[in-house]
């Protein structure tokens, strides 16, 4: 198998492409939302890296959300359209379980039993889910195993379940990742008992495609693929016009013109 | 190349049509596939962007699918695509050029960027096999009003356009005080025809002497003031009367200017795109004036005039046999100048 992964949906853009050996090849961007002109050299670059030809890929995976909405819909349509041309299946990554598995090796080794990726959605608002570090039955390797829904919280929200999830287990650590960290640090360490929490460093704090490329190995072998018309957006949230009009308070206001 | 044709696909997603083409040697449609969304948009009385991307990304794959189907051809027969880089809505925009760039690089097919309002004008070629430029082209859309001269393919020079809203906003911000809804432009067109045009004045709006420039923004509140008064009056408003006196004033405007345009550079075609060239009074005045002063008036089928794929696939067409360098890393610009 060989899998390329796409991850659009923060600030930099990045391509991975993954081997049954769970070798990953990556390029990423270095210039910030340059989703739409880079992402074609980008997977180029990662298919060279991998010493393969786009021909080869037998699967393509989207980071499909939560995150910006303009940065997930670059990716996830670049992915149907591979998916569609090449002939092959496309997999849809959680982006936020793959923010969880980045974090994941330096949140055990913090000695955190939770791992926390934050999206900063502004105005207190985050996309957030709860990822239990556990030992899969082999004992060798970590997994991220969700604990708490990926959806919207209000930061202050996230923070008061969590800590109810933590008070049955002592002593344990919560490992946050993730912009959300850049936005509301201030109140997490405000909310949160002195050395339950650690924050992931900038090196792995923002989304990546190889931990997208490590779980697409994993759902690739499990056979859970769709075909490309089954790769949707995450966006986890209604436009704004499409909330007001089932609330009945749509005003002229949002109401567009024809152009 | 499929029989030795030579097959450019083109997508268009800049508003709220997702639309796929295949056309051959740049002049013969082959396939055109239209999925509007006026349905979804209507319910909110326009055009709402964040739901018109998420709608685009739904629809394109499907949408090429049928496009290469209905033209009997697979993705390797193709020579060319071109897609709308712009102008447009951005979030709209990017999902075809994303869609245009991914299908590119897995085929190996040469990818080039198109201006929207060169596609509208590359309509003509496709009805009127025979067209070449030179000619002076009349756009008249929901987002343009606008006087060009094209003295070679892929060559635009703008002579004239709306300092305020374009036509076709006009119509539509009219059509919804007089309660028509949207999109008022159709609307108007009918209603029109049941009413009569001198019933009230609406002003003409020429601007400075000899200029090529319009203003229509003035025309929703005049509508505004006439619907007032006759409120107050208690007398009854005729909504058919309305809409064929405010549509006898914008198309006399357009016409007028277009007709001066082309005498002024010596042309003698005037070629009309845009979807308010379907407007059917628009086309009959066109006909009349132009062809007084032995202008010959040149204008796409309704379903050529909106928004389409095969007008995008004919212009990228010209402008890929003009030299224009095919573009992997190609950007959506929301405000592309023409
Ligand atoms: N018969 C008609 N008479 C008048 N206006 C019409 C008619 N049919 C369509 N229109 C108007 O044409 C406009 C839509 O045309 P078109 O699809 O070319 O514009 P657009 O794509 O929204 O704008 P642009 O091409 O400038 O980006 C709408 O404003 C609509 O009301
Ligand atoms: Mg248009």
């Amino acid at each position: 198998m060989k899998v390329l992964a796409i991850e659009t949906t923060g600030k930099y853009g990045s391509a991975s492409v993954i081997d049954n050996g769970g070798h990953v090849f990556s390029a990423s961007s270095s210039e910030e939302m340059n989703h739409l002109r880079g992402m074609i050299t980008l997977i180029d670059e990662a298919i060279h890296e991998a010493g393969i030809t786009k021909d080869e890929l037998t699967h393509v995976a989207a980071s499909v959300g939560p995150g910006s909405f303009t940065g997930i819909r670059i990716g996830v349509t670049t992915a149907r359209i591979m998916s569609q041309m090449l002939d092959i299946p496309c997999i849809a990554v959680s982006t936020l379980e793959a923010m969880a598995v980045r974090a994941l090796d330096k949140a055990i080794s913090a000695g955190a039993l939770y791992v926390v990726p934050v999206i900063n959605a502004r105005r207190h608002q985050t996309y957030a889910g709860v990822y239990e570090a556990v030992f899969t039955s082999d004992c060798e390797h970590q997994s991220a195993i969700p604990v708490m829904e990926e959806k919207q919280y209000m930061i202050e929200d996230l923070l008061s379940e969590l800590q109810t999830r933590m008070a049955e287990h002592s002593g344990a650590v919560a490992f946050f990742t993730g912009d959300g960290i850049d936005a509301y640090a201030d109140i997490i360490k405000s909310t949160m008992t002195e050395g339950s929490y650690a924050f992931a460093d900038e090196d792995l704090r923002y989304q990546h495609a190889e931990a997208v490329a490590r779980i697409a190995l994993g759902k690739a072998a499990a056979g859970e693929t769709l075909t490309y018309n089954g790769l949707m957006p995450e966006y986890m949230r209604l436009a704004e016009a499409e909330q007001r009009l089932r609330a009945g308070t749509l005003s002229d206001r949002i109401r567009f013109p024809a152009k | 190349m499929k029989d030795g044709r030579f097959l450019t696909l083109g997508i268009e997603t800049s508003c709220d049509e997702t639309a796929a083409s295949v056309v051959a040697d740049g002049r013969f449609v082959m396939s055109n596939v239209i999925s509007s969304q006026i349905d979804i948009h209507t319910a909110y009385g326009g055009v709402v962007p964040e739901i018109a991307s998420r709608k685009h990304l739904e629809r394109i794959n499907d949408v090429i699918g049928k496009a290469l189907e209905d033209a009997c051809v697979s993705a390797k027969d193709i020579d060319l695509i071109g897609v709308t880089c712009g102008p447009g809505l951005v979030g709209a925009l990017l999902i075809g050029v994303a869609a245009a760039k991914a299908m590119a690089y897995a085929c190996d097919i040469p990818l080039v960027g198109v201006n929207h309002m060169h596609g509208h004008i590359a309509a003509n070629y496709l009805e009127h096999k025979e067209l070449e430029p030179p000619f002076m082209a009349l756009i008249v859309s929901g987002g343009h009003t606008e006087i060009v001269n094209v003295p070679d393919y892929n060559k635009c020079e703008k002579l004239g356009g709306t300092r305020d809203d374009a036509a076709g906003e006009a119509f539509d911000k009219v059509a919804r005080v007089i309660g028509l809804g949207y999109p008022g432009g159709p609307k108007i067109d009918r209603a029109a025809k049941e009413g009569d045009p001198d019933s009230i004045a609406f002003k003409r709006v020429y601007l400075e002497q000899g200029s090529l420039d319009f203003s229509f923004s003035g025309l929703k509140t005049q509508a505004l003031n006439y619907l007032n008064q006759e409120r107050q009056a208690g007398r009854e408003i005729d909504v058919n009367n309305v809409a064929a006196s405010f549509q006898e004033a914008v198309v006399e405007v357009i016409a007028d200017k277009a007709v001066m345009a082309a005498e002024r550079y010596g042309q003698k075609q005037i070629v009309m795109a845009g979807g308010v060239a379907s407007n059917s009074r628009l086309r009959a005045l066109m006909e009349e004036k132009a062809g007084r002063k032995g202008i010959k008036v040149l204008k796409p089928s309704p379903v050529l005039c909106t928004d389409n794929g095969a007008m995008i696939a004919s212009a990228a067409y010209y402008a890929y046999r003009s030299g224009v360098k095919p573009d992997l890393e190609l950007d959506a610009v929301p405000g592309l100048e023409f």
